[in-house]
């Protein structure tokens, strides 16, 4: 009998060793493989808690005036919105009610200082009681910006500037917007208007590019046809591929055009010959070269920008509207302005970005170091070339309106036909042409010619930053 | 004791003290204004722990001392987490220890000197199940369980003290290695369990059933009772599942905390974020949130712990609470008497068995249930009671030396 029992004991022992054991393995498998998860589920509130602790960073424009900051009243946090209507799409909201959008969303890491932190930062944080999160310079000129958004009188559209040789970008206009300020109160009205002030249109807006698509065809054909600027076109002011008959624009006449003339008076019926002649696979790859279907590298996200599968275009209308910027291919005014700027950049398409520094509350900076290179569509010979040609455009065709006093200005025009109504006007641009300090794309939704509705806003907008830089 | 076991005794006694004053003292600065509450605090609670030390070295000698350790170092850094979550229920614990210590010296020289006279089992039972009705009868109810005694101002938890006389009941019955009659001993346990589930203490409840399961196994050397009681506690588990919406509740928080996170899995979900916060080395004393921890000062003292010392000290009370229960199982191997044996084996197994549902239960290992964790969780009755526990395996095992002297003799 006592031998069993204490056999008994014994095997009482080995569960015990094995409950334990249990409870160490499970601990440790939590560590391993649920904590990270559980630490940043929205349901900790030990997240909101340390936002509540932290004063968010402020958000300054390029000359250091405020757009965003928290100021502290009573022991209460509110956060203060200064860049007005111009700001709103880019700056976003940081609100309980809200949530977060755009810049605050984006860089709230940096905003609350919590991201990349070393333990040691965090226990003094924790403390001391007390912390400031990251200050944020941005690259846009909120003089720029507001004197954009103004030229658009509240009608649709946007509009974006870069610098071409860097990627800074200088203006991020969004029209209609909204004042980050009274977003909370207006809120309602804001997310049911028609016109979706909400929406940054820059970034998230895809817009048939029409004849602005044209620098694209254009790129393909100067490198696979070798005799293209030799040749004479002749066209009726029509072409009609297979059954479907495309017409010029009602200023554009019959008669002899060389590739030039036909770009600067943006010939629909000889881009559309150029385009069969260069073929969908050439098409298709120049524009991926330029960025379309692929996600756009920047802070904010950024729609993708399509031009359709060449293998699942139907026949050669498709390719026909295609070259023309017609058809089922959209594009961000953002896509359009890194359009303009790789050819003002000699062939070279930089990154975009908005962030131009980052201070911590010690007073270290992460800056941006420098562009980056994105891609390459084009080499630099081709480059010149279409700059040459873009030139033409803004002094004897369809971009007369942009022309600048004392500078020159190189541009292309688009009046995008959709099912809303009139043509979206386009215009992408840069100038100098010599020495590219800016490029532009500017898009006014159903409003008609582009050389008539966004030239105009690209050139005050260009004219203003080259002499008050 | 030789001077080598002394030795090791000192030296834990000396960092139990040194973490003690370190700690405390943290909390008296820490907290804004200088405060010296914490700090008198524990000057009483390491008073209590050396009187306790030289009275069990006069009056018990060779005492089994890591038992008294052990608990008190425990026992501790439960004071610890109270003192920093509430300095209220933290000064009454110091008291609460105080009682434990001196209950400790009484259960053992009860169980050396009066577990000599023959009582009947039968007469433990009756106390069991009498402390288990007196509550149903007159009692309030406390965190969803109807298990309190309240005389004025005072409240006693009878199931506490009803964990002690179940075990010698147990070992009453079983010391004669069978069961004389099993519809008998089945009707008993199963009418301790059914005050128990009648006062929703359902972790009570599973608590009494293993204990009384395994002291039958380790007794009677059936591996199919085991097994039977095993199949018994699943068919009461699916029961329970759609008898009682509170158990349904539990487990549906087990089985996915994160469907509901803001209703039913809120208690769970809250200790799980806790441990999370804490990672391998904690937040540091004074820097987690248990104020957003359910119950954090009872049931879910363990999170508390866990987030602000981290996975390395929440694996270091496990391995003390383990070391506890290796004494225990030490001294029943010690033991000549059946019935002596079967009290150690009951004592520590209940007490296992508790750390066991109690920590599985807050890391989402098991379904919680409501039962504190002794030595840390606030609570006069589980506190006493704990020590009470220890009390009796010390005493068994001042027994087991004492028969040894008189076999050598």
């Amino acid at each position: 009998m006592m031998t069993k029992l204490k056999r008994n004991v014994r095997l009482v022992f080995l569960l015990f060793c094995g409950l334990f054991l249990s409870l160490l393995g499970y601990l440790t498998y939590f560590q391993v493989y649920e904590r990270q998860k559980l630490i940043e589920s929205s349901y900790n509130r030990r997240l909101w808690e340390q936002e509540e602790s932290i004063t968010r960073g402020t958000i300054y424009d390029a000359k250091g005036k405020v757009l965003a900051q928290t100021v502290e009243e009573d022991g209460k946090k509110e956060r203060v919105y200064s860049g007005g209507e111009a700001f709103g799409p880019v700056i976003g909201y940081s609100s309980r009610k809200l949530g977060r959008a755009n810049l605050e969303q984006a860089l709230n890491g940096e905003l609350l200082g919590i991201s990349q932190q070393d333990p040691l930062t965090v226990l003094r944080q924790k403390v001391l009681g007390v912390s400031r999160g990251n200050d944020v310079y941005l690259t846009i000129d909120s003089q720029l910006q507001n004197l954009a958004y103004k030229l658009f009188n509240k009608r649709p559209g946007a509009l974006v500037a870069l610098d071409p040789k860097t990627g800074a970008v200088l203006a991020l206009v969004s029209s209609p917007g909204y004042d980050s300020a009274s977003v909370e109160q207006k809120w309602d009205s804001l997310s049911q208007d028609e016109n979706s002030p909400l929406l940054n249109r820059a970034l998230q807006g895809l817009y048939p590019p029409g004849s602005t698509f044209k620098i694209v065809t254009l790129s393909a054909a100067l490198e696979s046809i070798a005799d293209l600027e030799a040749r004479t076109y002749n066209t009726p002011g029509y072409v009609e591929v297979n059954g479907r008959v495309i017409r010029d624009y009602e200023s554009f006449r019959a008669g002899n055009y060389d590739i030039k003339k036909a770009f600067s008076l943006s010939s629909n019926s000889i881009f559309v010959k150029v385009g069969l002649e260069v073929g969908k696979a050439k098409l298709f790859e120049k524009a991926q070269d330029y960025g379309f279907n692929e996600g756009l590298p920047f802070e904010l996200p950024v729609a993708t920008s399509r031009f359709p599968q060449f293998s699942l275009m139907a026949d050669d209308v498709e390719l026909a509207e295609s070259s023309i910027g017609q058809g089922r291919i959209v594009a961000t005014p953002m896509q359009m302005a890194l359009v303009a700027s790789a050819v003002a950049n000699g062939g070279t398409m930089v990154k975009p970005y908005i962030v131009e520094k980052i201070v911590t509350p010690l007073g270290e900076v992460k800056g941006n170091s420098g562009f980056t290179i994105w891609k390459e569509p084009i080499d630099r010979m081709t480059a010149e070339k279409i700059k040459e040609f873009m030139v033409d455009v803004v002094e004897s065709g369809t971009g007369r309106s942009a022309r600048i006093k004392g500078i020159r200005v190189a541009g292309k025009t688009g009046s995008a036909e959709n099912p809303h109504g009139k043509s979206h006007a386009w215009f992408v641009g840069f100038a100098p042409a010599e020495n590219p300090k800016i490029a532009v794309a500017v898009v006014v939704e159903n409003a008609g010619s582009g050389g008539t509705y966004a030239a105009p806003i690209a050139a005050e907008v260009m004219r203003y930053y080259l002499y008050n830089r | 004791m030789d001077s080598r076991e002394e030795a090791i005794y000192n030296r834990s006694l000396a960092a139990m003290a040194l973490v003690g004053f370190l700690s405390f003292l943290l909390l008296s600065v820490y907290r804004k204004p200088l405060d010296f509450m914490p700090f008198y605090g524990a000057l009483a609670f390491l008073g209590v722990v050396f009187i306790g030390y030289f009275f069990t070295g006069w009056v018990l000698i060779s005492s089994d001392k890591f038992l008294l350790l052990l608990s008190s170092f425990l026992a501790q850094l439960g004071l610890i987490m109270l003192c920093r979550i509430n300095p209220e229920l933290f000064k009454k614990q110091v008291l609460f220890f105080a009682i434990g210590v001196a209950f400790f010296i009484v259960a053992s020289l009860f169980v050396k000197y009066l577990l000599r006279l023959d009582i009947r089992p039968f007469f433990y039972w009756v106390v069991t199940a009498l402390l288990l009705l007196l509550p149903l009868l007159f009692g309030v109810e406390k965190g969803g369980a109807k298990n309190w005694l309240a005389f004025d101002g005072f409240t006693f938890q009878p199931s506490e003290l009803a964990k002690i006389t179940f075990a010698f009941y147990l070992a009453g019955t079983l010391k004669e290695g069978r069961i004389e009659s099993l519809p008998r001993m089945a009707g008993e346990i199963l009418l301790v369990l059914g005050l128990l589930v009648l006062a929703k203490d359902l972790g009570g409840a599973m608590l009494f059933y293993f204990t009384a399961l395994i002291v039958i196994f380790v007794a009677t050397s059936r591996a199919d009772f085991m097994a039977l009681g095993g199949g018994l506690a699943a068919v009461f588990g699916v029961l329970g599942y759609y008898l009682f919406d509170h158990v349904k509740v539990r487990i549906e928080a087990w089985l996915n905390p994160w469907k509901d996170v803001p209703g039913r899995g809120y208690q769970i979900a809250q200790s799980l974020f806790a441990i999370a916060e804490g990672g391998y080395f904690g937040t540091g004393l004074g820097l987690g949130r248990p104020d957003f921890i359910p119950a954090v000062a009872t049931d879910f003292i363990f999170s508390a712990f866990a987030e602000e010392f981290g996975f390395l000290g929440a694996a270091a009370v496990v391995l003390m609470y383990f070391l506890l229960v290796y004494r225990g199982i030490r001294i029943a191997l010690r033991l000549k008497d059946d019935f002596d044996v079967l009290l150690a084996v009951g004592h520590t197994v209940m007490f296992g068995m508790q750390i066991f549902t109690i920590i599985g239960g807050v890391i989402k290992l098991i379904p919680v249930t409501g039962i504190t964790l002794p030595f840390m969780s606030y609570g006069g009755s589980s506190m006493v009671m704990s020590f009470a526990s220890m009390g009796v395996l010390n005493g068994l095992w001042l027994k087991a030396l004492e028969d040894e002297n008189d076999d050598e003799a």
